[in-house]
């Protein structure tokens, strides 16, 4: 049943095309359910995405086959999808990214079979300054998410001693990812120093549990806190996004008191949301990420 | 690789063993859609108000109980899940029962408990109590919203869910009229009788026994697929070039998918403590 669909989104016509596509075999997801889910989300999710470059990962024949990253920007998209270009210090790159600034442009790359929204920590209009710092944390088998939580929870107290205040959100799978919002003027040079001394500063706290060094040998059974993602060429997995994993799970936003009770209760299930739930806990709570993009703060000199 | 179903733990007396559920037994049916003859496409299914001889929406549908002839009370959804068991997450056992005490016929469903990787141990100790004393676990659960009597038994080296009917679902066979007497037999027809089971006594080995027809109706399809006798359907058009809203345009789809899955995109409700333990309705305010 191969057939398209024209659909009027925030005052724009979309095309859609194999809705009934299953994407996430395990479970039956459809590209439907996942276009759904973008739309019933999109509240939550916009502001997250707004003037931010982004990365597509794109998989048009679902989870279980192959995807690729896409960096610039389909060159059919419709004239009224907003795009900011990236002159490289390699000057002969020049990147056009998409930038979402409205439920249709989800909606339209949604349609593409993007799965998963990865944006740069900065914004289309200021490539050089990020607006927040981010750190991965990314449990080496047989560490679970529970350990990454854990693991998160010492990173935030680290950071509340230096006076910041952090927030987090699970990847979807095994990882926790904390974000610190800065929003006032800093550089990628200062984000990325001051994420790799917290980083080691871990490291030196609990060095039997958490690794700062990227190398995988080293990472067996224990937390790696990476902080090599604050750079200006790379993206972090926004935040409600989809992830290309065997059910459809979110990267969603905890409170760091559900983090202690997942691991209180020893039930790493608590720490993975699939779509449904992600949308229930919008309804129920609102976007707990919002102060990610308003929360003044500034690193320490 | 099969799916854990329910999550939670074992307690009894002191010890909480967590555990998931995996059904120890698996649908193998063929099972058919239903096509159009004419054209092979997938009929499908409208609900319909007689009285309007109108197509009504599932939104639009309450549910009702007949008291009596043509006469209904409704029950909305909230009324029910507030009645809804609380989700306790816990296997409790109550008794210790010699298994030959349950007759076969209270067992429904059974799943197997598979205990998280710290606690291997205590699960252990659990199967190896449970052979030791010959006795079996019975308890209660609550899955989906349904307080279930389960049974917990050694099975291999696992330890085995039965779910159980309770007492009052269970058939007493004084309830079947149409149960003749049995006048009783002289002693040569038992003898008789029992030389015939005599002869066929054996132990079961379930390998032995298949499901002939279900094997017969896979043949069947195999050789169709082989012979390539495939029905298409012509694709449906649909509202071509017309411009739709998009919640119209996805609501067909989404139909479609829930109907395949039988609503698979919602999975039975997974209780989580965690969710809001800390921040139900806290909204944080940036500062």
């Amino acid at each position: 049943m191969a057939k398209t669909v024209t659909a009027s989104v925030g005052g724009h016509r979309v095309e859609l095309s194999n809705l009934d596509k299953v994407l996430w075999p395990e479970t039956g997801f459809t590209k439907a359910q996942m276009i759904d889910y973008y739309t019933r989300v999109a509240p939550a999710m916009l502001p997250h995405l707004k003037r931010r470059p982004l990365t597509l990962k794109r998989y048009p024949d679902g989870v279980e086959a192959g995807h690729f990253y896409e960096k610039e920007c389909p060159a059919y998209h419709p004239d009224w999808v907003q795009t900011a270009t990236m002159l490289s210090r390699n000057v002969r790159q020049k990147v056009n990214f998409c930038m979402v600034d409205g439920v249709a442009t989800l909606v339209w790359l949604a349609n593409l079979a993007t799965i998963e929204f990865h944006t740069l920590l900065s914004l289309g209009t200021d490539f050089d300054r990020p607006t927040f710092v981010a750190f991965d944390l990314d449990p080496g088998e047989p560490a679970d998410v529970l350990d990454a939580a854990w693991a998160a929870e010492r990173l935030r107290d680290t950071l509340a001693d230096e006076g910041l205040e952090s927030f987090a959100k699970v990847s979807g799978s095994k990882g926790v990812h904390v974000y610190v919002p800065l929003n006032t003027a800093t550089t990628f040079e200062e984000t990325k120093a001051f994420a790799k001394a917290t980083a080691q500063q871990l490291e030196s706290l609990y060095p039997g549990r958490i690794v700062s060094n990227m190398r995988k040998d080293l990472r067996g059974g224990k937390i790696f806190v990476d902080w090599s993602q604050n750079d200006p060429h790379k993206t972090t997995v926004c935040a409600y996004s989809l992830r290309a994993k065997a059910r459809p799970a979110v990267s969603a936003p905890v409170e760091w008191e559900e983090l202690a009770a997942a691991r209180k209760r020893r039930q790493p299930g608590d720490l993975v949301f699939e779509a449904w739930e992600v949308l229930q806990r919008v309804e129920d709570f609102g976007d707990i990420f919002a102060p990610v993009l308003k929360l003044k703060q500034r690193l320490p000199k | 690789m099969p799916r854990a179903i329910w999550s939670g733990s074992i307690s009894f007396g002191l010890v909480n063993i967590p555990v998931k559920l995996y059904s120890a037994v698996r649908d193998r049916e063929v099972h058919f859609h239903m096509l159009h003859e004419e054209d092979g496409q997938r009929i499908k299914q409208q609900l319909v108000c007689p009285a309007e001889d109108k197509v009504v929406s599932r939104e639009d549908l309450v549910k009702g109980y007949e008291v009596s002839a043509d006469r209904y009370v409704v029950v909305t959804d909230d009324e029910l899940e507030a009645l809804e068991p609380k989700a306790t997450r816990m296997i409790e056992m109550l008794d210790f029962v010699k298994i030959s005490e349950i007759d076969p016929v209270f067992f429904q469903h059974p799943y197997y408990l598979v205990p998280d990787e710290q606690s291997g141990k205590a699960y252990g100790l659990l199967l190896a109590a449970m052979r030791d004393s010959e006795r079996i676990g019975v308890g209660k659960l609550v899955m989906r919203g349904k307080e279930y009597l389960v049974a917990i038994r050694p099975y291999d080296t696992m330890i085995v869910l039965e779910t159980m009917h309770f007492a009052e679902e269970v058939v007493s066979a004084s309830d079947i009229e149409e149960m003749p007497e049995q006048p009783e037999a002289t002693e040569r027809e038992l003898k008789l009788a029992g030389q015939i089971i005599d002869a066929l006594a054996d132990s079961f080995d379930p390998e032995r026994y298949q499901d002939d027809y279900r094997d017969a109706v896979r043949a069947l399809i195999d050789s169709k697929v082989e012979g390539r006798e495939y029905i298409m359907p012509p694709p449906v058009e649909e509202e071509e070039g017309k411009v739709i809203d998009l919640m119209a345009a996805l609501e067909k789809s989404l139909a479609r998918a829930r109907e395949q899955k039988g609503g698979a995109s919602r999975p039975a409700k997974k209780e989580k403590a965690a969710a809001g333990a800390g921040g139900r309705g806290r909204k944080r305010k940036a500062s």
